[in-house]
């Protein structure tokens, strides 16, 4: 086990893919990943982001370059259950006739034989995996009747019992409760202490430094990849983002007492609300603000 | 040889079946491009099916064919619009499971009282036979749908392409749901007489989807599909007499062979425009 | 009593009877899958697309069903090739394609002479059939029965999830053309009894049948066979007492129970729903496990 792990790596070389209508939707991504990481996969909706995620899991064959898993192809990597894969809750027919239990259960089909008839070993991994996400007692709910926490926490189930090494995850905190949210980073980190590779899409920007110790940014290709504290600068996440990057300048704000040192919030989808120490709001520029700024400067003055 | 081609035009049914055939294609391709850009190509095969029982029953009672055949196409679309909203199945299965039981009671009806109706022509049309009468009912059929859709046109697009849009604007969106719903049955019905139940989808379908590979301006689709229609229908209805009078089979097939046509070799979203762009995204 | 037994009497309505329900078992099997996978309506768009196969295959003197399911398929594969190559809705994509193949099929049909009934074809004919009849749709649906049933939990796993079936190194495309080519056979062994406009109904309306009962996919498949053989069994039977349309009387009575579910359904039903107790996902209390 410790010596597959030691070989364990992604590489992706020089990946393009094109859609059928002859539109290039990813040109010559390179990036390669080792055993024991969570890496982010950054970039905006249309960035090839998701195209990138289909390429790594084998649903689309590049027109040119190559995804190897521990230096097989991706489709041997599959054979073998190296790759497991977590849906977008929007991806998912919740009103499905299947049970939570079912669908634990389909993650073992890799390991049953060609009737998929489950065997103890398969079942108690099952079990096994639904209790280490907390779900176990749910396991005869139909799926839809579950909240979207719990729902995102079967499918995690279903990929630990799959037992890959490397796990795809699709948007994995959107219509979650935070603590879903707190229980799957706390999940990805003990996998990624037993030496997985977690590969994470995802647009949410604020959570990556939190968790993702590795970062890789598309747009139409790979723009940077490495370590999350190199890659995720300004510069970078700009070249990524384009001009749909939100940007909250303190020193620019009608921000008080600020000390000169610029803090800057990036966000990609809204503007961030900013309030000061006193609760009240704050403007993203002091231009035209000038008496909100005197206003609020003597009560802080005061004492 | 010239003798042989122009033999159809001697007959006086053949140049009735011709003319009408074109009227009838012209209307349903002026349709089928709001059909296509809604989504409703199936909601067009429902309806055609869901007609037949409407026609057994007005054909028993003496009734004008259309009369039933459209109030049976509106129970069906009802019901099909009842059953999605109450329950959680897809759309398309709803759609199967209504049409096929309209279907099915149609046929009911028509085994039950075999000698009034003649199964064969409302599933493969008749229109080589169609009677003076049924004429008439096309041609007002025919004459409200132009007149709804030509004074009706700019709201029927905004309805297809941004339905909350024209709610917004204060246009009434039920009227208009309905309004396109009623003139689907009405042509179906119509369409029925020329290529029967089974290909009255294609007329709603194929030139709206042709005239949609070959153009991106709503004006001009309308245009390439109305002549197809025409054009197709004409041509087919005369082809007919040489096929034995399969003048639905006929129609349908040289629209499909003008939708294959336009999907390879469209200017802009062919098969081979979108190979060469391929390659030359390739290379770049 | 004794005119109520009389159907019993004939051979032909005993073969009628048999055929019926084994051909509704299995597309109501069928039907789970293709309510589930979203394909409805393909089981329309093949049962069309039979047409010129079935044409072209007496023409050049081959069984019927190869030619059937070789253009069933093609209307298949065009369909997705077309989707996938052009910016045209999947919907319409299916009705061009399988109106152009009947339209097709027609038109070769007024060419090709021969001793085929296209009312046959179209509306089946169920009570003329003969033992070979019997045998063949025995031997065939049960061979696809069989198939299906075999590998439910794969085709399971495609219709609910084909990205997940494919990290699993299952052979998602594999499933896909077998699900087609069973659709294809299923509507071909069906043609002759319940004709090609109604086999559509058997490939729908017991899987929604069943959709609108239960939230568990085994009893799903229990329910739209149980629904399905009932419903050939009482048509057949029906259809002798009222001298009406066989195949019209099994999809009338499909329609029926379909009625009752969508009323009384314990969960989902209109009924049901009216009261306020409809299921409401997510905020079911726990203790409900």
């Amino acid at each position: 086990m410790s010596k597959e792990s030691a070989e364990l790596e992604l590489q992706v070389r020089n990946v393009t893919v094109g859609y059928p209508n002859g539109n290039i939707a990813l040109r010559d991504a390179t990036f390669h990943l080792s055993a024991g990481c969570i890496c982010a996969l950054v970039g905006i909706n249309g960035s090839g982001k998701s195209t990138l995620f289909k390429a790594v899991m084998g649903f689309v064959r590049p027109i040119r370059g190559e995804v190897l898993i521990s230096g097989q192809p991706v489709k041997t990597a599959l054979k073998r259950n190296q790759v497991a894969y977590v849906p977008q809750s929007e991806e998912v027919d919740w009103s499905f006739p299947v049970s939570v239990w079912d669908v634990v259960l389909m993650g073992r089909y890799g390991y049953m034989n060609f009737l998929r008839i489950s065997r103890a070993e398969d079942r108690r991994i099952a079990a096994e995996s639904l209790s280490r996400v907390g779900m176990l007692e749910f396991r005869e709910r139909q799926i839809g009747e579950l909240s979207g926490g719990q729902r995102k926490r079967v499918f995690l189930a279903r990929a630990l019992a799959q037992r890959s090494r490397v796990i795809l995850l699709d948007e994995p905190f959107t219509g979650v409760d935070v603590k879903t949210e707190g229980t799957i980073i706390e999940l990805l980190r003990e996998l990624r202490a037993a030496g997985h590779i977690i590969l994470v899409s995802t647009h949410n920007l604020g959570s990556v430094p939190e968790f993702c110790d590795q970062v890789v940014l598309v747009n139409r290709t790979v723009l940077a990849f490495g370590p999350t504290v190199e890659i995720f600068t300004e510069a970078n996440l700009a070249r990524a983002f384009g001009g749909t990057l939100r940007h909250f300048r303190f020193d620019e704000s009608t921000v008080q007492k600020h000390d000169g040192r610029s803090v800057t919030v990036l966000t990609d989808e809204e503007r961030p609300l900013v309030f000061g120490k006193g609760g009240h709001l704050e403007y993203g520029q002091r231009a035209g603000r000038e008496s909100v700024v005197e206003q609020r400067a003597e009560p802080e003055d005061g004492p | 040889m010239i003798d042989t081609l122009l033999l159809p035009f001697q007959y006086e049914y053949m140049l009735k079946a011709i003319c009408v055939s074109g009227l009838i294609g012209g209307v349903c391709a002026f349709l089928s491009c709001f059909v296509t850009l809604k989504g409703w190509s199936l909601m067009g095969d429902a309806l055609s099916h869901s007609v037949v029982p409407g026609v057994a029953v007005a054909y028993q009672l003496d009734w004008p064919f259309a009369a039933g055949a459209f109030v049976t196409g509106l129970l069906a679309a009802l019901g099909m619009g009842f059953v999605k909203t109450k329950t959680r199945l897809r759309e398309d299965a709803v759609i199967g499971v209504v049409f096929t039981s309209f279907f099915a009671l149609g046929l009911l009806l028509i085994s039950l009282f075999p000698a009034r109706v003649d199964l064969r022509s409302i599933v493969f049309g008749n229109i080589l036979g169609i009677s003076d009468p049924d004429i008439l009912q096309v041609l007002i059929i025919s004459g409200v749908t132009l007149v709804v859709l030509g004074l009706k046109w700019n709201d029927l697009k905004l309805f297809c392409f941004d339905p909350n849009q024209a709610r917004a604007l204060g246009i009434n969106t039920t009227v208009l749901h309905f309004t396109l719903l009623t003139l689907l049955s009405a042509t179906a019905v119509a369409a029925l007489q020329t290529v029967g139940a089974c290909l009255v989808v294609a007329m709603l379908v194929t030139p709206g989807a042709t005239a949609y590979l070959l153009t991106d301006r709503f004006g001009i689709m309308i245009g390439i599909a109305v002549s197809m229609g025409i054009g197709s229908s004409l041509a087919g209805a005369y082809v007919s007499y040489f096929f034995d009078g399969s003048t639905g089979g006929c129609i349908v097939t040289l629209q499909s062979a003008l939708f294959v046509l336009a999907l390879v070799f469209g200017p802009k979203h062919g098969l081979l425009a979108a190979r060469a762009k391929r390659r030359a995204a390739f290379l770049a | 009593m004794e005119s109520l037994l009389e159907p019993f009497q004939y051979p032909f309505m005993i073969r009628a009877m048999i055929v019926g329900i084994a051909i509704g078992a299995v597309c109501a099997v069928l039907s789970c899958f293709l309510v589930l996978k979203g394909w409805s309506l393909m089981g329309d768009a093949i049962s069309h697309a039979v047409l010129p196969g079935i044409v072209g295959a007496y023409a050049l003197q081959i069984p019927l069903a190869i030619g059937a399911i070789a253009s069933g398929l093609f209307c298949a594969l065009a369909t997705g090739y077309i989707k996938a190559h052009s910016r045209v809705k999947e919907d319409t994509v299916m009705g061009v394609v399988f109106t152009g193949l009947f339209a097709f099929g027609l038109v070769l049909f007024t060419k090709v002479k021969s001793d085929l009934h296209l009312d046959h074809i179209l509306f089946g004919n169920i009570l003329g059939l003969d033992p070979t009849d019997l045998r063949d749709t025995l031997v065939v649906g049960g061979l696809s029965l069989a198939v299906i049933l075999l590998l439910r939990r794969d085709l399971l796993l495609f219709c609910f999830d084909p990205g997940h079936a494919q990290t699993l190194g299952l052979r998602t495309d594999f499933l896909y053309y077998l699900l087609l080519s069973l659709l294809a056979v299923t509507i071909v062994v069906s043609l002759k009894a319940v004709g090609i406009i109604l086999v559509v109904a058997m490939l729908v309306t017991p899987g929604c049948i069943a959709y609108l009962l239960t939230d568990r996919f085994n009893r799903m498949l229990w329910i739209a066979t149980g629904s399905a053989v009932f419903s050939s069994f009482f048509g057949v039977y029906l259809s002798f007492l009222i001298n009406a349309a066989t195949s019209s009387c099994i999809v009338l009575t499909q329609a029926l129970i379909f009625l009752a579910a969508l009323a009384f359904a314990p969960r989902h039903g209109l009924l049901r729903r009216r009261k306020g107790l409809g299921a409401e996902p997510a905020s079911i209390p726990d203790s409900g496990s």
